[in-house]
């Protein structure tokens, strides 16, 4: 299985990581956009969430329906422990590859 | 709650996986509630309908389960059918102009194709909405169905009687009457049948019950069965209703039923209310010839249409010998209801249809033109796909897929261009046109819009895909691709000359039923329609219990409506001109009795309050108007018209003469006056016999009168006056069908513009994508022979001969093009001729103007290639090669 991680995946992941029990669709987006700016189709975010779940990484179960949401019934996510261990691989390599560049690139 | 935008929410439903439905549509509606709030509901549209464009690529993303059992199948045609279409799409992406051109140009041919498709799916091509409609026949006294007559009751009564062909029939005629009670009165139009009706249609009411036999009869209690819109919008939906009783006109009826919502009736779509037609032989107006019943009646299913047909022959032979004083020369005409309610559409129907097949036709042609020009450009990466070991079918399927791709764009696209169509259709629909409420985007439409795009798709594609692989790919990798493509301008001139021929076709369309709108209104209508305002009152009900007080109302009404400032002169008629009344009378002339009474030419009655002509500016031909002299008690007078004096008494006056209207029983009347000839069923109709009376001299009073009133000044401040006016007279009697004489005009020729604008609409359309294909032809030869201009320009031609070789170029298409399309014109003109008023088929001068906009447009086109190929400096040229 492919254990590396895409930067979306990354992100989504992250989300899921800071949002705990209450990580759905409309939470990722919007703790994406707050900490990023980025704004992200929830086309993308699902996608991502698909293929994060086909990986292993990520487990879903059917929440209740609500009337904000036209009745239709929440998909909450959790992250696995393989998504646990894929992520901080993930961000263990980045900052690996980042350490000491300080100087070369300036501080962002 | 904000709800977002219907059409987004349904191809959502139809674009997002199954089992991504709930998930992914419940979060879109949550946040879109949120950016509602937030930033109001345009944003939050906007938001929406970029996430739905966004969606389909949830598509691209299969479930663990599938992936597992699509790399066990390895199923090789799949993949490659999928990368060719990834491909296909990012090649398409690599283009934005051209995509977004041919997107469009597809969009329009397939949405308005559909759109067409689904106005006139229903009327021309589904059965009815009835169990056994195939079955249904309508049965009308004549032999001409143009000329087809309603039955009388006794007429019906020997039919049911004798026939040995129909299972059940049923006798109608419409009725109306002013609803009171709770809330406001309310006029309702309705009909009155026999409790057979229902029986013979195959439906029954949704709550309650249909008519009894037993109330079909004289005295028995009245009962009534509301449609749905009514029960819902009257009644509040209630089901209790059944049992209560109403108050209409001044009788209580019994509510015994609600017909469901689905029910359809084609053959009186405005009908609110039915009420049993109480009708028996012995009867005055259920006599023979007194023809106001249409009949309807179910076939049994062991007899074929034309066993009927001679069924109801054999009865016309025997009635007509046993009454010959009632007919003379009986006959039935016996149509099936579905093609009876569409004889008057079905020829404006099917030439719109024609018309939008060729509007499709011209975009594909013209989308064909775009990928050939492009296959001609693509000749070089083609072949180092041949020099890789791309085979020829290989090529082919890749360009398939390609045009493919833009046919499913262009088809999605032109789903939602028939959306906007279909309403802009209702709206523009003439009011006659039956089964307006079944005009729709459904499911057979849509599978209509995917197969056209199907087809669009393969056969417009192939021609250019076959031509782009044709031919030589290993030599064309060493030819400059600028040059090549000497085949394929052959194909597309051809294919502009089409595109032009076809823009003949529907411009000269247009313009004849232009000009015959212009013919038609030239026509006069015998009267002056400015400033004219004509508004109907419905008297009786409340108070008004009898024919005196409703006489009494209208006649305070008329001189209340008089005493306002803005009204120079106003009255009253039972019968208004060019509306959709219909009132005919026979008239019997002393002096000229014919042979069978019951065959003496029938005329329109009109029962006048005095100063009706002097209001419509009837002029007077002979004799005098009537004055106020002509009361109740006052010896019977009567005016004719100019077309019926001079078919009973030539160049004499019939001034003078004595008529009897309506059956011989009747008292004399004496002809005072003739005055012109007044258009009562349309512009285009013929003139008819006409008889006017003095309303006080009628026998009966009518309850719906027609006031015509001439104005000062604007009419739209006129009416809130006139109003007040009649409800000081009385309150509750409601006022209807508040209409300028010119709206009238306009309304009874709504047929001929639907179709005009139809046309007009269709023939643009063509007009700018023929130009679009002469532009790209020679745009297209400008690159390739760039370095010859450059050559010619070298060897001292001057910008003005080079101009004028691309124009010679240009217009010998157009030439051709015309040419061919005045030939198909000519000969499928024909099928407008029902729609032409005064305008011959061939009409030189649409002919004419039509092909001298077409020159003028095409020179257009050619010009910017023209000037661009003036432009070419040799040194450019020759460096480029």
């Amino acid at each position: 299985m492919d254990k590396n991680l895409g930067e979306l995946e990354q992100l989504v992941l992250f989300a899921l990581l800071r949002l705990g029990d209450d990580a759905y669709g409309v939470t990722v987006h919007q703790e994406i956009l707050e900490r990023t700016g980025r704004t992200m189709s929830f086309a993308t975010i699902y996608t991502t969430l698909s293929r994060l779940e086909s990986k292993g990484m990520v487990d879903s179960f059917v929440g209740d329906p609500t009337p904000e949401r036209g009745g239709r019934a929440k998909k909450h996510f959790a992250m696995t422990s393989n998504g646990k261990l894929a992520l901080q691989q993930s961000v263990r390599a980045l900052r690996s590859m980042s350490r000491g560049l300080d100087t070369k690139w300036g501080t962002p | 709650m904000n709800r977002p935008p219907a059409f987004a929410r349904w191809l959502l439903e139809r674009v997002v996986p199954n089992h991504l439905h709930d998930a992914l549509i419940g979060d879109l509606e949550e946040r879109y509630a949120t950016i509602c709030a937030t930033k109001g509901i345009p944003a939050a549209n906007r938001w929406f309908w970029r996430e739905t464009c966004c969606s389909p690529r949830t598509r691209l993303t299969a479930t663990p389960a599938q992936r597992v059992s699509r790399s066990n199948n390895g199923d090789s045609f799949m993949s490659a059918l999928q990368s060719d279409l990834r491909f296909a799409w990012r090649m398409l992406m690599r283009r934005p102009a051209f995509t977004s051109l041919a997107v469009f140009t597809l969009a329009l041919g397939i949405g308005a194709t559909t759109a067409i498709f689904s106005a006139v799916n229903p009327i021309l091509f589904e059965s009815l909405p009835y169990p056994n409609a195939n079955r249904i026949m309508m049965i009308w006294e004549g032999t001409d169905p143009s000329d087809k007559n309603d039955l009388g009751y006794s007429t019906y009564a020997d039919i049911l009687e004798k026939n040995r062909s129909f299972s059940s029939m049923a006798a109608m005629a419409s009725s109306s009457g002013t609803l009171t009670g709770k809330g406001e009165p309310q006029f309702l139009e309705g009909e009155r049948v026999t409790p057979s009706f229902f029986r013979v249609l195959g439906v029954a009411p949704a709550l309650g019950r249909a008519f009894r036999d037993e109330e079909n009869v004289q005295g028995s209690q009245r009962v009534i069965i509301l449609t749905n819109a009514l029960w819902r919008n009257r009644f509040g939906g209630d089901s209790r209703i059944i049992g209560t009783p109403i108050t209409m006109m001044e009788n209580d009826f019994t509510v015994v039923g609600v017909m469901p919502a689905t029910f359809e009736n084609v053959l009186s779509p405005t009908a609110q209310y039915y009420v049993p037609l109480r009708y028996e032989v012995s009867l005055p107006q259920a006599c023979r010839s007194c023809r106001h019943l249409r009949v309807v009646a179910l076939r049994k299913s062991t007899v074929t249409i034309t066993q009927a047909r001679s069924d109801l022959g054999r009865i016309a032979q025997n009635m007509g010998s046993d009454f010959p004083k009632d007919y003379s020369n009986l006959a039935f005409m016996a149509p099936k209801l579905g093609d009876d309610i569409v004889t008057g559409v079905r020829p404006a129907l099917l030439a719109v249809l024609g018309a939008v097949a060729l509007v499709l036709l011209v975009a594909c042609l013209n989308v064909m033109n775009l990928l050939l020009a492009r296959g001609a450009q693509r000749e070089g990466e083609f072949a180092m796909r041949a020099a890789l070991g791309a085979g020829r079918a290989r090529i082919v399927r890749q360009l398939l897929s390609e045009s493919f791709l833009l046919a499913l764009l262009g088809g999605a696209a032109g789903v939602a261009v028939a959306f906007a169509g279909v309403r802009i259709l209702v709206a523009l629909s003439p009011s006659t046109l039956p089964r307006l409420a079944a005009i729709r985007i459904e499911g057979s439409v849509l599978a209509f819009a995917l197969a056209l795009t199907t087809v669009v798709g393969v056969i417009f594609g192939l021609v250019p895909a076959l031509q782009a692989a044709r031919g030589n790919l290993h030599d064309s990798i060493r030819r400059n691709t600028r040059r090549s493509a000497a085949t394929s301008r052959f194909t597309r001139s051809t294919l502009v000359v089409t595109e032009v021929a076809l823009a003949i076709v529907l411009l000269v369309g247009s313009g004849l039923l232009f000009r015959s709108m212009e013919q038609l209104f030239a026509v006069n209508p015998g009267f002056d329609s400015t400033n004219l305002l004509t508004l109907q009152i419905q008297g009786g009900g409340g108070r008004l219990r009898n024919e005196t007080l409703v006489g009494a109302f209208m006649a305070e009404a008329l001189k209340n409506v008089r005493a306002q400032p803005g009204v120079e002169a106003a009255a009253m008629t039972s019968q208004l001109p060019l509306s959709t009344d219909f009132d005919r009378y026979g008239v019997h002339f002393e002096t000229q009795p014919k042979f069978n009474p019951e065959d003496d030419k029938g005329g329109f009655r009109y029962a006048v309050s005095d100063q009706y002509f002097e209001t419509m500016k009837i002029p007077l031909v002979s004799g005098r108007y009537f004055a106020a002299s002509d009361a109740a008690k006052a010896p019977l007078v009567a005016i004719i018209n100019q077309s019926f004096a001079r078919s009973r008494f030539g160049e004499v006056s019939p001034v003078g003469q004595r008529i009897k209207i309506g059956g011989l029983n009747g008292p004399w009347r004496e002809i005072v006056g003739v005055v012109g000839d007044v258009k009562q069923i349309s512009l285009a109709s013929g003139e008819v016999e006409a008889v006017y009376l003095p309303e006080v001299q009628w026998q009966f009073v009518d309850y719906a009168m027609t006031l015509v009133v001439r104005s000062r000044s604007s009419l739209n401040t006129l009416v809130p006056e006139l109003r007040n006016a009649i409800w000081t007279a009385d309150k509750d009697q409601p006022i209807i069908r508040i209409a300028t004489a010119n709206e009238l005009m306009a309304e009874r020729a709504a047929e001929r513009t639907f179709a005009l604008v139809l046309f007009e609409g269709f023939a643009l359309v063509s007009l700018v994508l023929a130009a679009a294909g002469i532009y790209g032809v020679l745009s297209g030869t400008v690159t390739e022979r760039n370095r010859e201009l450059g050559v010619r320009a070298a060897l001292g031609a001057t910008g003005r001969d080079q101009i004028v070789m691309v124009l010679r170029q240009g217009m010998a298409l157009t030439v051709v093009g015309v040419l061919v399309g005045l030939g198909a014109a000519f000969a499928s003109s024909r099928v407008l001729l029902t729609m032409l008023y005064n305008v011959s088929p061939v009409d030189p001068a649409t002919y004419a103007g039509v092909t001298a906009a077409l020159f003028v447009v095409a020179l257009l086109a050619c010009w910017i290639p023209a000037r661009r190929a003036s432009q070419t400096s040799p040194l450019e040229a020759l460096k480029a090669e």
